[in-house]
């Protein structure tokens, strides 16, 4: 926030450079919503569901590293395995890898049943993260860096191989209430019932930026308790932190078990439109780590905000890109959309090598 | 530190154990000499039982209990015939192919239960090309090689572009594929020499597709496809028809869906054409996103496409009420218990059998048919007296198989216009016939299908002549 503060529009060729970039953007948006009103509604909405998501997984790669000063590359094996948790639970009515029945399967409404269960599926998913952590990042506490990132690499090819395995044959449904529905916001209804024109805007989306509000503000709010504290400091120096008492381990522990979660909560949100409209973890689930990914550099790998901000501006750059330059696809190349969060993100780190929050390492010649 | 040593030492006599286990057992009756060259083995007895197929050349040999000489190169020892299978276990088509390698397995779990070919044990040696060329050519190194894992024909080649990789490697190593692929190249004598191509293409089956669509729904059409040999071959074929059939065509995606890629470019373009149906040549989660987010946004059109863009698991996701409402399957063979011919009886009892739990899925169908048409060719071979690589080449272009009623009988001699398939089926999607996580032991499992026609050949497909592949990649 300091920075953001301190941000002086043209004090430099970057601030000029990001300046100009927003201006031309808003002029965009505005011209784009006095011509084609519900199409811009529409393409917002869309944005905000796709950016939403996009924070909530890097909000995941953000917390690991803030503990524990590594990047997870296994985040998308652990988004597939959230999604598998909550099919297993809610659709199989089983706990996973067992037999034994789900008993919150018909306790009060559909529904209530559902998110009862989801809970227990990100509970488990957490415990899946403390395990992980204790038996494969813990013994590595103070060896290189780079080693525990190959690790987390290992992680991903295990868990996604064992995830496929269940996702090959049959797609697993997550039985979402609100499935691929949601509302139109203008258009005209035949009388089949079916509407046509007007901004569509799926339940997904509203239930995506829902869940990054509350998810980031459970954070901004741990990082004001004690224990948020002693992450920050740990983050900051561990060797300094365990110096003061800090209980580095349980640190990682925390970091580990939110990463897993909000992992697997993205996991949950990819089955779903903008991503997918199966609402079936797939084997495709998995991709939405690699797809936040520039997300979280842009934001900056160490800062919470930066999460926020990262994954909006990359959903935003996203689905824009593909509403507005479809009809150019002959020239750009039919997967120009694949391109452009990876092109925004190289951009953003030209202006600001350590992302928008990031903070810039300082180092002493 | 002295029990990582021990740790370290265990492992590393693990792994040598391991290695020097591997080449026991894959060496054991290998006839190959390393040099290339043929060589003659005895056909062994047939040990006994009952061969499933109609038209047992190498079988009755060995039944006779006649030493018959056998000309042999690669993949065929005394005692086994390996036939390779380059196939995609973890892509893309992964959720297809996997059922179709299953029931293949079956099939030659069957064959071996019933003494095998030319008294030889039938050993599939499946490898995984991931749906990914390089990996794909890997692997033919491995079938090709005169190794452990070297064949004697590769009965199954996943992916368009990946078979057009090895098609002129193929001629050159005089080695038969059957490939899992309908590109209209494999006719080519010039280009598919060697690819044994079964049931239509999928420029065919997008001429009679687009007929059907066409009569049925309305005269605007958007057409959508993967890049490379399997989408713009497709799209190629249906925009071919729709020039035959007088089509506007609103929006041309020809090579614009490209897999993990956020589709609103597709999405929108095809929610703004206005078209009254729409063609497609993907694969099924790819629809399933263009085709929810299409029709989320108001879109009515309806929808069909080349067979591998469909798959019925999408009936069990949030998309089924929009395919039952919206989309038309097109596809080579007939499905799961649809019928009773002797074909569809022998596939469903051998799946009940020995896989009784496992789901239900008109795929089994697919690899049913490939045990078939590998077995008929192998058979061919055995009669020649020549089960050497080329030898069993020849084999396949001497037979008409009779694949009993499972799709239309394939041949490939002569001249492509003369052997081509041109039938296809046309089915609608109805939840109502969809047993959600059935098994192929319910009796009454369904995989949501109606048939509508099929197996039929339209007029634009009768009338098609084959000059070459209706998309050639650049």
């Amino acid at each position: 926030m300091e920075r953001l503060r301190s941000f002086k529009p043209l004090s430099s060729p970057s601030t000029t450079f990001i300046t100009g970039a927003l201006i031309a953007a808003v002029v965009f948006y505005v011209v784009r919503a006095i011509i084609e009103p519900e199409v811009m509604i529409q393409t917002l909405a869309k944005a905000l569901g796709l950016g939403a998501t996009y924070a909530i997984v890097a909000l995941g790669f953000v917390l690991i590293f803030k503990g524990t000063q590594v990047v997870n590359f296994a985040q998308g094996a652990l988004a597939m395995i959230g999604a598998l948790f909550v099919s297993f639970l809610a659709v199989d009515e089983h706990i996973p890898l067992t037999t034994i029945k789900n008993p919150l399967i018909g306790i009060g409404p559909e529904w209530f049943g559902w998110g009862l269960s989801v809970v227990v599926a990100l509970f488990f998913a957490g415990i899946l993260g403390l395990v992980l952590e204790r038996v494969v990042i813990r013994p590595m506490i103070g060896q290189p860096l780079f080693s525990v990132a190959v690790i987390t690499l290992g992680l991903e090819t295990m868990l996604r191989t064992m995830a496929n395995d269940s996702v090959r044959i049959q797609l697993r449904p997550l039985g979402i209430p609100w499935g691929t529905g949601g509302f139109t916001v203008g258009g005209e209804t035949n009388d089949a019932g079916i509407t046509t024109g007007g901004a569509f805007i799926a339940w997904s989306y509203v239930a995506a930026v829902i869940t990054a509000i509350v998810a980031f503000l459970a954070v901004f709010f741990f990082y004001r308790s004690r224990m948020g504290v002693a992450m920050r400091a740990t983050a900051f120096d561990q060797e300094a932190a365990m110096a003061q008492g800090i209980n580095v381990g349980r640190v990682f522990a925390i970091a580990w078990i939110a990463g897993t979660i909000l992992a697997a909560i993205g996991g949950i949100f990819a089955t779903q439109p903008p991503i997918a409209q199966t609402g079936a973890a797939q084997v495709e689930t998995q991709f939405i780590a690699f797809r936040a990914l520039p997300a979280v550099i842009l934001g900056g790998l160490d800062s919470v905000q930066g999460a926020l901000v990262g994954g909006m501006i990359i959903g935003l750059a996203e689905i824009t890109a593909g509403q507005y330059l479809s009809q150019y696809a002959g020239t750009l190349g039919s997967g120009y959309p694949l391109i452009v969060p990876y092109l925004v993100m190289i951009v953003g780190l030209l202006v600001r090598p350590y992302g928008i929050f990031g903070t810039p390492e300082v180092r002493r010649v | 530190m002295k029990a990582a040593k021990i740790w370290v030492l265990v492992l590393a006599l693990v792994l040598i154990a391991a290695a020097c286990g591997g080449d026991d057992d894959t060496e054991a009756g290998t006839t190959d000499d390393g040099d290339g060259g043929a060589e003659t083995t005895e056909a062994a007895g047939d040990e006994g039982g009952e061969d499933t197929s109609g038209d047992d050349a190498g079988g009755d040999e060995g039944a006779d209990g006649e030493a018959a000489e056998l000309a042999t190169d690669f993949g065929v020892t005394d005692d086994e015939i390996r036939i390779g299978y380059n196939a995609d276990l973890s892509g893309i088509f992964a959720t297809t192919v996997l059922p179709i390698i299953e029931a293949t397995e079956v099939y030659w779990e069957v064959v071996n239960e019933n003494g095998g070919i030319a008294g030889r044990e039938v050993v599939p040696v499946i490898l995984d090309n991931a749906y990914d060329v390089p990996k794909h050519l890997e692997n033919y190194e491995v079938f090709t090689g005169d190794g452990a894992e070297s064949v004697v024909m590769i009965g199954q080649s996943t992916g368009s572009p990946h078979t057009a990789a090895t098609a002129e490697l193929l001629v050159e190593d005089e080695i038969a594929a059957i490939p899992l692929t309908w590109y209209s190249g494999w006719p080519d004598p010039e280009f598919g020499q060697n690819v044994f191509e079964v049931q239509t293409t999928y420029c065919v089956e997008s001429h009679n597709g687009m007929t059907y669509m066409a009569e049925n729904f309305g005269d605007k059409v958007a057409i959508i496809s993967f890049p490379g040999e399997y989408g713009q071959d497709g799209a190629q074929g249906a925009k071919l028809a729709a020039e035959k059939l007088g089509l506007e065509v609103v929006y041309d995606g020809e090579g614009a869906v490209v897999p993990g890629s956020d589709q609103t470019p597709v999405i929108t373009e095809i929610v703004n054409s206005g078209a009254d149906f729409v063609w497609t040549t993907i694969n099924p989660t790819t629809l399933s996103e263009i085709m929810g987010g299409a029709v989320s946004q108001g879109f009515t059109g309806m929808w069909s496409g080349n067979s591998p863009s469909w798959g019925f698991q999408l009936l069990g996701t949030d998309l089924a009420e929009a395919a039952d409402q919206f989309y038309v399957y097109s596809t080579y063979t007939a499905l799961w218990n649809t019928d009773d011919t002797p074909g569809m009886t022998e596939v469903v009892e051998a799946m009940r059998e020995k896989r009784p739990d496992a789901p239900v899925s008109d795929l089994y169908l697919l690899g049913w048919i490939n045990g078939m048409i590998v077995q008929q060719v192998l058979e061919q071979a055995a009669a020649n007296g020549d089960m050497t690589r080329a030898g069993v080449t020849e084999a396949a272009r001497q037979i008409t198989v009779d694949l009993k009623g499972l799709a239309p009988n394939q041949s490939w001699g002569g001249d492509p216009n003369d052997f081509i398939v041109r039938e296809s089926y046309i089915y609608d999607i109805d939840l109502a016939n969809f047993t959600p996580n059935g098994t192929v032991s319910d009796e009454d499992a369904g995989t949501g299908y109606t048939l509508i026609q099929g197996p039929f050949a339209s007029p634009l497909a009768e009338e098609f002549v084959y000059d070459g592949p209706c998309f050639v990649a650049e």
